[in-house]
């Protein structure tokens, strides 16, 4: 990167908190009591997440670890507005959410990526998907997809489709997808976890240095701890179903990290810490 | 191969009736039809025009319908489930029973023709893209309801598109029912077409013009048939495979 990462770190109005005061690090999303019941009042009743409380400060990158299962995935999902809490409250931006937000980037497990469009208009979809201030011809907007698929190392891919492209590569035009319309913040479930482990070091690499020259609010969930704590500033661990929060703890490693940092004996201390608290979650 | 293999079927009929010395009027050699198609070819081709014409109206009036109503009943669960079964079971009886019925309802004209061949050729289309817009992968619909596209965007930008190569897999079959129709009508009641064509000549014991015209059917039915199925593989490379 000749540019320093500084510089093109894009600086986010900070939108008021719910206290009605401005500041930076103040709460982004919060997450207060939310539960959520399947089949509520019916024999199968299930539930999957336990009453839930924690904030996310503008700015922060926090991880959500959790086995498979235990309803981590279907808090992301009702922080991205795609399902409802069955009891509790979620504030994004300062706004109660109800619904999608335009300004919220999503990742799913799988790329999700339209078969028939090139990588180029795959990134370039959100804008056709929906009305927003320009449209998917616009061309700074197209340059700007562009940018963001050389910066993944796709840069000899733009009009390559999907079945052309390896799992890897699809899930980075993903990234750029989520990115494209500079959302203030990014969710991302599982990402990586259909991926193998050589392509998965490489995803996070390449999502670290796209998080380090877009600085966005993110969320990002797995059940991969080692993932966990090398990508987030704060990790939140959710024990077995009925999920609920049973640690959160701040990741010491100063940015821009490198893979070698898993080598280090913190980060393996960090990582056994994490362990335990998963595995001996009381039922 | 399977060139070779009907050359040798050909050769093999036309030697046989040879040797045996069948009746033209039973069995016509291969080039006792060939030379009725050549002596006849200004009269079998003005039956195969209104026939090709009623074929293929008839078609793109089933592609019409068969997409729109697929379309519509895509929007709303209660329109699908009052709509879909009951055309499950219209299209469990032999259409082909319904012909007189139309005949009655619409007269012997080529309206009647048309209106057979689109309701035949309706069902394998409507089924095909009811099944294409159901199997459209839910995780695309989803992303679609992050990025906040309306249900009219997320049908046009994507179950749509998505529900293709499902869509032609009734288009090839509804253009080989919408031939069959069209010929039952011309059976039924009709003074044009091949299908009028073949009746009037076995009343006059024309076995060669017969099977003239069946042999240009077999062509009209290859050239539609091979236009969907390009369009086909054209839908399947838009989609990268």
């Amino acid at each position: 990167m000749s540019i320093p990462a500084a510089a093109l770190r894009v600086v986010r109005p900070v939108v008021a908190s719910p206290g009605g005061v401005a500041a930076a690090g103040a709460d982004y999303v919060v997450v207060d009591r939310v539960r959520k019941v399947y089949n509520e009042g019916s024999r199968q009743q299930v539930e999957a997440v336990a009453p839930s409380s924690f904030a996310i400060k503008a700015g922060e990158f926090v991880a959500l670890l959790g086995p498979s299962g235990c309803g981590k995935s279907t808090l992301l999902m009702m922080i991205a507005g795609l399902d409802a809490p069955s009891q509790g409250t979620i504030g994004v931006a300062g706004h109660a959410l109800t619904q999608p937000r335009a300004e919220t980037g999503i990742m799913f497990q799988d790329p999700t990526l339209l078969p028939w469009k090139s990588a180029l208009d795959n990134v370039l979809f959100p804008f056709l998907a929906a009305k927003r201030a320009v449209g998917p011809a616009d061309g700074p907007t197209r340059a700007r997809a562009a940018t963001l698929l050389d910066q993944v190392g796709l840069g000899g891919f733009h009009h390559h489709k999907p079945r052309q492209l390896s799992g890897g590569m699809r899930q980075r035009v993903a990234i750029c997808r989520a990115l494209v319309y500079e959302p203030d913040l990014l969710l991302m479930d599982e990402p990586f976890s259909a991926l193998d482990a050589i392509t998965r070091d490489e995803m996070n690499l390449v999502l670290m240095k796209m998080w380090e020259e877009h600085h966005r609010t993110a969320l990002f969930v797995t059940h991969s701890i080692r993932e966990a704590v090398y990508l987030a500033d704060r990790v939140l661990v959710m024990s077995r179903r009925p999920g609920r929060i049973i640690e959160d703890i701040r990741i010491p490693f100063a940015r821009p990290r490198g893979l070698e940092i898993g080598e280090t004996v913190e980060f393996n201390e960090i990582c056994g810490h994490l362990r335990g608290k998963i595995q001996h979650t009381p039922q | 191969m399977p060139t070779a293999f009907a050359a040798a079927l050909l050769l093999t009929w036309q030697a046989l009736v040879v040797i045996f010395g069948y009746p033209k009027v039973i069995l016509p050699a291969p080039s006792d039809i060939f030379v009725a198609l050549r002596d006849n070819s200004a009269m079998i081709w003005q039956q195969t025009v209104p026939t090709v014409r009623d074929t293929l109206a008839g078609f793109a009036l089933a592609a019409l319908f068969g997409v729109g109503l697929a379309s519509l009943l895509s929007f709303s669960r209660l329109l699908r489930d009052a709509i879909y079964p009951l055309i499950v079971v219209i299209q469990l009886v032999p259409k082909i029973a319904w012909t007189p019925l139309f005949i009655v309802w619409v007269g012997i004209g080529w309206p009647s023709r048309l209106t057979i061949a689109a309701f035949i050729g309706f069902f394998p289309i409507f089924i095909a893209m009811m099944a294409g817009l159901e199997s459209t992968d839910r995780s695309l619909v989803r992303l679609c309801r992050g990025l906040i596209a309306t249900p009219w965007r997320t049908f046009w930008l994507v179950r749509l598109p998505a529900s293709t190569p499902y869509l032609f897999a009734g288009l090839k079959i509804a253009i080989t029912l919408a031939v069959i129709g069209v010929i039952v009508a011309e059976f039924i009641s009709s003074s044009e077409g091949l299908g009028f064509l073949i009746l009037q000549s076995a009343a006059l014991l024309r076995t060669d013009i017969i099977l003239a015209a069946i042999t240009v059917l077999c062509l009209v039915g290859l050239v539609c048939y091979g236009a969907v199925h390009a369009g086909e593989l054209a839908v399947r490379k838009w989609h990268g495979e």
